[in-house]
C-alpha cells in the first residue's frame, strides 16, 4: 500500500529529515514591551537588528524549496514590522503555514483580519500573565494587560486560534486560580498554556524578584494540578511547574517503588527540536534554538539550511546529546532519579552552567528537594 | 477513480521527501498531510494529468520489482485517498 500514516508524523530520533519541518522565525528585534524576565532581551549572544524585507522574502523561497511546512514569526513582537503583509504573503506563496508569538497588543481588527485572509495562520500564541492589570502589568509594563485582552478579542472577532499561554513567576503565583477562571471562563478559550520564568535574558538581572522559591513552586504545582484536573486537561505545559509536578510524581512514584528506567531515561534526552525543527535570529544567524542563540550555525541566504540542517556539527552535536549518560556528570553523582530523569532544556543548562551538555539544575528533581520542596 | 482516469496533482500541495525515500504530502491550505512510502512517491511524481491510473501502475510495477498484482487496487484506493483530501483531482474536460 502507497499511503504511511495521516496525520501521524513521529520524527524518529535516528535519522535526519533532509530539511526541517519547522522553523522559528525571530523577524524582528524590536518590541513594545520591556518584560522584566523577557529571555530574548539582555542576551549577549544576540545581535539586536533586523534584516530588510527582501533578505526575509528570499530566505521563504529557500524554505519554499525545501517543503517546509511551517514557520513561528516571534520576535521581539512580530506584529511590530510594518512590512508584515508582504512577508505573510511570501510565506504563502511558498506553500508554508505560519503562527505568531505575540505579546497581543499591537493586534487590532486590521491586523486579524489580514491573518484570516491568508487562510494560513495555524494560531497566535498571545502571552497573558494575570487575571486582571495589576498582575499582568507588574512585570510587563503598564496598559500592557488591556493591549493583550484588545488582541486576543480581535483574533476570536475573525476566528484566527488564539493559544495563551501564561508564565508563571513570583507575582502571578498566587493569582492561578483566577487566571484559570478568566481564561477558560470569561474570556472562554478552549485551553491555555503554562511554563515558568526561566533564568534568561532580561531575568537574569531581576532573578530575585521573579524566579520561583520552593514554597512558590510547590504552591504553582499543586495548584495548577488541580486546575488542570478540574478543567479536565485544558491546561497544557511542555516546561514549568505543571509539567515538574506530573514529571516528580511520576519520578517519585518510579524510584520508590523500584521501577524499571524509563524509555528516555538516564541520558541527556530533552529536548527532541533539533530533529525537526531549527531557528533563525533576528539578524539572519541561523541558532538550533531561540534558546541556544549562542550556537551560531551560519546565515540566511548565504548559508545552505539543507547543508546546515544536514552536515552541521554542532547541530549533530546537539541531536547526539540523547547519548550521553547522567551518571557521568558529578551534578548527577548519587541521585536516585537518574534512571527516570531526561536532563531537560539544553537553553537552561546553558544558562545556568555554562555548558550545553550538561543535565538543567532548573528542572533537577533532587535539587528541588534538597532546597525545601516536596512532592504531594 | 477509475483505472482509466487520468488525475492531476494539486499545485499547492507540499511534497516533503524526508528519510528513506519516504516522504509526507502536505496540503498548506488545510494543514493536512499524509505520509507515504517510497511507491506513493512514485506515484505522486507520475500524477500530471496525461497518464492513467492503469499506464501509472504499470510504471510502477516497472520500477518495484516484485510488486503484488494487488498492487493495481492499492494505488487506485491510494489515489482515491489523495482525491478525498484534496491532493488531486481530474481536469474537467472541454466541451
Amino acid at each position: 500500500m502507497p499511503g504511511g500514516s495521516e496525520n501521524k508524523i513521529e520524527p524518529s530520533a535516528s535519522r535526519i529529515m533532509r530539511s526541517p519541518r519547522s522553523l522559528t522565525l525571530e523577524i524582528t528585534a524590536r518590541c513594545n514591551l520591556r518584560c522584566r524576565y523577557c529571555y530574548f532581551f539582555n542576551n549577549p549572544a544576540i545581535v539586536y537588528r533586523d534584516l530588510p524585507t527582501d533578505e526575509w522574502l528570499a530566505f521563504f523561497d529557500e524554505l519554499g524549496s525545501l517543503g517546509v511546512m511551517n514557520v513561528t514569526l516571534a520576535g521581539g513582537e512580530p506584529f511590530i514590522r510594518e512590512d508584515l503583509p508582504s512577508l505573510l504573503e511570501g510565506i504563502v506563496r511558498n506553500r508554508m503555514r505560519f503562527s505568531f508569538l505575540s505579546n497581543g497588543a499591537l493586534i487590532g481588527d486590521d491586523i486579524a483580519a489580514l491573518l484570516a485572509r491568508t487562510g494560513r495562520c495555524e494560531y497566535v500564541q498571545v502571552s497573558v500573565d494575570g487575571s486582571c492589570a495589576e498582575v499582568h502589568d507588574s512585570c510587563r509594563g503598564r496598559g500592557s494587560f488591556d493591549g493583550a485582552i484588545r488582541g486576543i478579542r480581535a483574533l476570536q472577532r475573525h476566528r484566527i486560534g488564539v493559544a495563551v499561554r501564561v508564565t508563571i513567576h513570583r507575582n502571578n503565583v498566587h493569582d492561578l486560580e483566577n487566571i484559570g477562571r478568566f481564561l477558560l471562563e470569561d474570556l472562554g478559550l478552549s485551553d491555555f498554556g503554562t511554563n515558568a520564568a526561566g533564568y534568561m535574558g532580561s531575568c537574569r538581572g531581576n532573578a530575585d524578584d521573579i524566579l520561583l522559591n520552593a514554597e512558590e513552586r510547590m504552591e504553582a504545582m499543586a495548584t495548577l494540578l488541580r486546575l488542570s484536573a478540574k478543567y479536565g486537561g485544558r491546561i497544557s505545559a511542555q516546561a514549568g511547574p505543571l509539567t515538574d509536578g506530573r514529571m516528580w510524581l511520576r519520578m517519585e512514584e518510579a524510584r520508590a517503588q523500584g521501577k524499571p528506567a524509563f524509555p528516555n531515561g538516564g541520558r541527556l534526552t530533552a529536548c527532541g527540536c533539533p530533529t525537526h525543527k531549527i531557528s533563525v535570529r533576528a539578524d539572519g544567524v541561523i541558532v538550533p534554538c531561540t534558546m541556544l542563540a549562542q550556537i551560531e550555525l551560519g546565515r540566511i541566504n548565504e548559508d545552505s539550511l539543507a547543508e546546515i540542517w544536514q552536515n552541521s556539527p554542532a547541530l549533530n552535536q546537539l541531536r547526539n546529546r540523547h547519548t550521553i549518560p547522567l551518571a557521568g556528570f558529578e551534578f548527577c553523582a548519587g541521585c536516585l532519579y537518574i534512571p527516570y530523569c531526561t536532563g531537560n532544556c539544553p537553553g537552561l543548562a546553558y544558562t545556568l552552567t555554562g555548558q550545553v551538555d550538561h543535565p538543567s539544575p532548573d528542572a533537577c528533581l533532587r535539587r528541588f528537594l534538597e532546597g525545601g520542596g516536596a512532592i504531594a | 477513480m477509475n483505472p482509466t482516469d487520468r488525475p492531476i496533482a494539486n499545485p499547492i500541495i507540499v511534497l516533503r521527501e524526508e528519510f528513506d525515500d519516504w516522504a509526507v504530502l502536505f496540503n498548506p491550505d488545510t494543514a493536512y498531510a499524509a505520509g507515504t512510502n517510497p511507491v506513493g512517491v512514485a506515484v505522486w511524481k507520475l500524477i500530471d494529468g496525461r497518464r492513467s491510473l492503469e499506464e501509472i501502475a504499470a510504471k510502477i510495477k516497472i520500477s518495484f520489482e516484485g510488486a503484488p498484482e494487488a498492487s493495481d487496487k492499492d494505488i487506485v484506493a491510494f489515489v482515491d485517498m489523495l482525491a478525498e483530501n484534496g491532493f488531486v483531482g481530474l481536469e474537467l474536460e472541454e466541451k
